[in-house]
């Protein structure tokens, strides 16, 4: 990633402010050097001060003057030694004053070059008369005259010493001084510098702050957002699934109508129209399915309910309902499964039809010639839980690698033109997937273009008891196609209301109370109880069905939920709630509501059964069968 | 035990008398003219209650020399003359600390320390001549300066007494 320009700029100004500061501290540095070399310049060989060389020489000249005046003046004897020592004590500070190191400077002054050869020509005269002993002391006595002569230029030196010495000092302070003012200086400036710095610091940091505030109260906007579309969404979700539920309840009775209207005499051309308008009707009832479906799995209401399944049945039914779709279209289907596979397992049988009606379908209607073929394959498990696999194997079309990683999303469609033709939610792949997961597998595809697709269905089952109610064998719960309906989307839901086989003579007629609001409802139902021989009485809500049964006793009341005045579930609590015989009467609950609390509640109210609309025939003439012959044992 | 002490201490028995050699001389009173006097805590006597020398008898003890510059000249000087503290043992000296006086009447103090520490000379000759008292002599009190960096220091500068007179231990 490129760094921002502003961040550069930083950097920048970063690298420039060290860069200063370090050659800042460098001549700090470099001045502290000088200052130390300027305070200890000579210090180490210099033991002795100028001014204190220059006076002991001063103080020797004088010890000897006095001396020789005191010989002269004949205070003392005469004593060469004396003079001698004195004389050459002089001379030894003579000396150490011209070559002491730390005089050279001194040396240059006026007084000293024309001080110094005029003691050097008196030591020499003195260094004369004291070579005889005993010295001459007229001779004494004009040295006498010389030294008090020079005397004063003695004193002189002693002055100028002094001089040099305060000048010198004055001058190493001056510059001490003057390097003093610039380590301020340059002390101010780095202070400034670093002020600077810090300011430039802390301004970043403000901005790198309002910047993450920023951040996060997008961050915070965004989350809203998808939360607020999250709830349209769900909204939307919750209005699909009213919408189709409302639907369907018209659906039932264009549906029922429809199958009662075939069973008229007609002409073969109307005949033709009514299967037409049912095939629209059985497509636009899958699509209505579809939607449903989708809408339970997404409001995660969708339950799976396992039952014992006897699965040669299961598949007997899949290629009974899929092979007409095959030879429709001219291609072949076969069906494979081994030997081992357990006749009954613990599944939800209608789901996993569901999924396998739609991964046939599926291939059927992408394969324009050849043929789809349904393996199954048995792995034995731990604990009695198969790994049961369902290939669905075609020689389609197939897809590329960018369909395959859509194929599973909501409405996506291979080719816009393939699904124009074919029709369907585009909710059929994302449905079963779904439900393979919920049922603790999953689905997994393989394709190449031009060769075909292999779909494949992985579940864990387990073993199911063989049970002994016979009413819970899935075959009871599927007719197969009885005329070859080629329709695509016709699908086991609203397969048996293709047929309407007739129902069995019974020895007496049973009474059955209808309880629907719903004249097309009440028609249809009265229409197939009748055919079953039933007498029917029919009631517009709850509150009548109470009137109803306190004038008379019914083998099996119907009853609808969602009704005016009373509704289904307030009168099945209020009937169970009677007193004698009639309190034990059969209730079957009829509701186009398909989630799972519908059927729940249902059974909490008291009612003994639970019939999903639109009614099938075959498990609605089932079910009141069961209820008829337990009312009246033959 | 005996036995094996006497063998130890034999070699030092035998060599006692060769150290002990120059104080048992005995310090003979000076002959020519007398250069250093030493007063005070002494028990080493030859002239009252002062021991003197003269250049024979400080020639005399074993000779040290070594070059050094010093402040007070520009090039470095070889320095000769007896160890400070073999003219101390010479007069049996106790005291703790050696004032140094001058012929100018500068004064000095030494720590006796000093003279243990560092090969401290009275120097008699600057580069193999005697020392005229013109040229600081006749005896100089020399610290090796050069030979330690410590030794460069006024503390030491200013006990390095020239044109020396006397002792007095303190």
């Amino acid at each position: 990633m490129m760094a921002r320009p502003d961040n550069r700029r930083f950097l920048f100004r970063l690298a420039l402010g060290t860069v200063v500061m370090a050659v800042v501290m460098a001549v700090l540095l470099v001045m502290q050097l000088t200052q130390k070399q300027v305070i200890g310049q000579g210090a180490e060989m210099r033991a002795d001060s100028i001014t204190a060389l220059v006076f002991q020489f001063e103080r020797e000249f004088l010890r000897f003057r006095h001396v020789l005046d005191s010989t002269v003046n004949g205070r003392i004897k005469p004593d060469p030694e004396v003079l001698n020592l004195r004389h050459e004590i002089l001379i030894s500070r003579l000396v150490l004053l011209r070559e002491n190191p730390s005089t050279t400077i001194l040396l240059e002054r006026p007084e000293y070059i024309s001080t110094l050869p005029q003691l050097d020509k008196l030591i020499n005269q003195t260094d004369g008369i004291l070579a005889k002993t005993p010295p001459d002391v007229k001779a004494l006595a004009v040295l006498l005259d010389e030294f008090v002569a020079i005397g004063p230029q003695v004193q002189a030196l002693s002055l100028a010493a002094d001089t040099l010495v305060s000048g010198e000092v004055e001058r190493q302070k001056t510059t001490l001084l003057a390097q003093n003012d610039q380590i301020v200086w340059l002390i101010l400036a780095q202070l400034i510098l670093l002020l600077a710095a810090a300011a430039g610091l802390l301004a970043r940091q403000r901005r790198q702050e309002q910047e993450r505030i920023a951040l996060e109260k997008l961050t915070l906007d965004l989350r809203d957002a998808k939360f607020e579309a999250e709830a349209a969404d769900r909204g939307k979700t919750q209005f699909l699934a009213n919408m189709s539920h409302e639907l369907r309840t018209p659906f039932n009775g264009i549906l029922g109508m429809l199958s009662l209207l075939e069973d008229t005499a007609l002409k073969p051309q109307q005949a033709d129209y009514i299967k037409t308008v049912r095939n629209s009707a059985n497509h636009l009832l899958a699509l209505l399915n579809d939607i449903l479906d989708v809408s339970a799995l997404e409001a995660g209401k969708m339950t799976i309910k396992t039952t014992p399944v006897h699965m040669p049945d299961l598949l007997r039914d899949v290629e009974a309902l899929m092979r007409p779709l095959a030879t429709g279209k001219n291609i072949g289907f076969s069906m494979a499964s081994p030997v081992s596979l357990p006749p009954w397992v613990m599944v939800d049988g209608t789901r996993l039809k569901q999924i396998l009606f739609n991964l046939i379908s599926n291939g059927i209607k992408f394969t324009p010639q050849g043929g789809v073929t349904l393996t199954v394959r048995v792995a034995p498990g731990l604990d009695g839980v198969y790994g049961l696999t369902f290939v669905v194997q075609d020689t389609g079309i197939g897809m590329d690698a960018h369909a395959l990683s859509r194929l599973f999303e909501r409405f996506y469609q291979v080719d816009g033109g393939v699904a124009r033709k074919h029709g369907g939610t585009g909710l059929g792949l994302e449905i079963s997937r779904s439900l393979a997961r919920l049922m603790g597998g999953d689905i997994e595809v393989n394709s190449a273009a031009g060769i075909g697709s292999i779909f494949t269905l992985h579940l864990p089952l387990p073993v199911g008891a063989t049970p002994s109610d016979s009413r819970l064998a899935p075959t009871a719960a599927l007719t197969p196609l009885a005329d070859g309906e080629p329709a695509v989307t016709q699908i086991a839901k609203t397969i048996d209301l293709v047929s309407l086989p007739e129902g069995p003579a019974t020895p007496r007629s049973p009474r059955v109370l209808v309880v629907e609001d719903h004249p097309v409802n009440q028609k249809f139902v009265g229409v197939l109880l009748n055919r079953m021989g039933c007498e029917v009485t029919f009631c517009e809500d709850g509150q009548m069905a109470l009137n109803a049964l306190q004038r008379q006793t019914f083998d099996v009341i119907l009853m609808d939920i969602n009704m005016p005045v009373m509704d289904g579930l307030t009168a099945t609590r209020a009937i169970r709630a009677l007193t004698g015989a009639v309190s034990h009467t059969p209730i079957v609950v009829m509701t186009a509501d398909v989630m799972n609390e519908a059927r729940e509640n249902a059974m909490v109210a008291g009612a003994n059964d639970f019939l999903v609309k639109p009614v099938q025939i075959g498990q609605f003439k089932e079910t009141m069968q069961t209820y008829l012959d337990s009312a009246q044992p033959a | 035990m005996a036995h094996v002490l006497s063998r130890l201490l034999t070699p030092c028995l035998i060599a006692l008398p060769l150290i002990s050699a120059f104080p048992a001389w005995a310090l003979q009173p000076a002959k020519d003219k007398v250069v250093l006097t030493i007063s005070g805590k002494i028990s080493e006597k030859n002239a009252g209650n002062t021991a003197v020398f003269d250049l024979a008898m400080l020639e005399k003890l074993p000779q040290k020399s070594f070059t050094t510059k010093t402040p007070w000249d520009t090039h470095p000087i070889k320095f000769s003359g007896p160890l400070f503290r073999d003219v101390l043992t010479a007069v049996k000296a106790t005291g703790s600390t050696i004032k140094a006086i001058a012929l100018d009447d500068y004064t000095t103090s030494i720590p006796m320390g000093d003279t243990k520490k560092y090969d401290v000379i009275l120097a008699t000759r600057m580069n193999g001549e005697l020392i005229p008292i013109r040229s600081k002599g006749p005896l100089f009190i020399v610290y090796p300066f050069d030979s330690q960096a410590e030794l460069r220091s006024v503390q030491y500068f200013e006990r390095a007494a020239w044109q020396l007179k006397s002792l007095a231990v303190e």
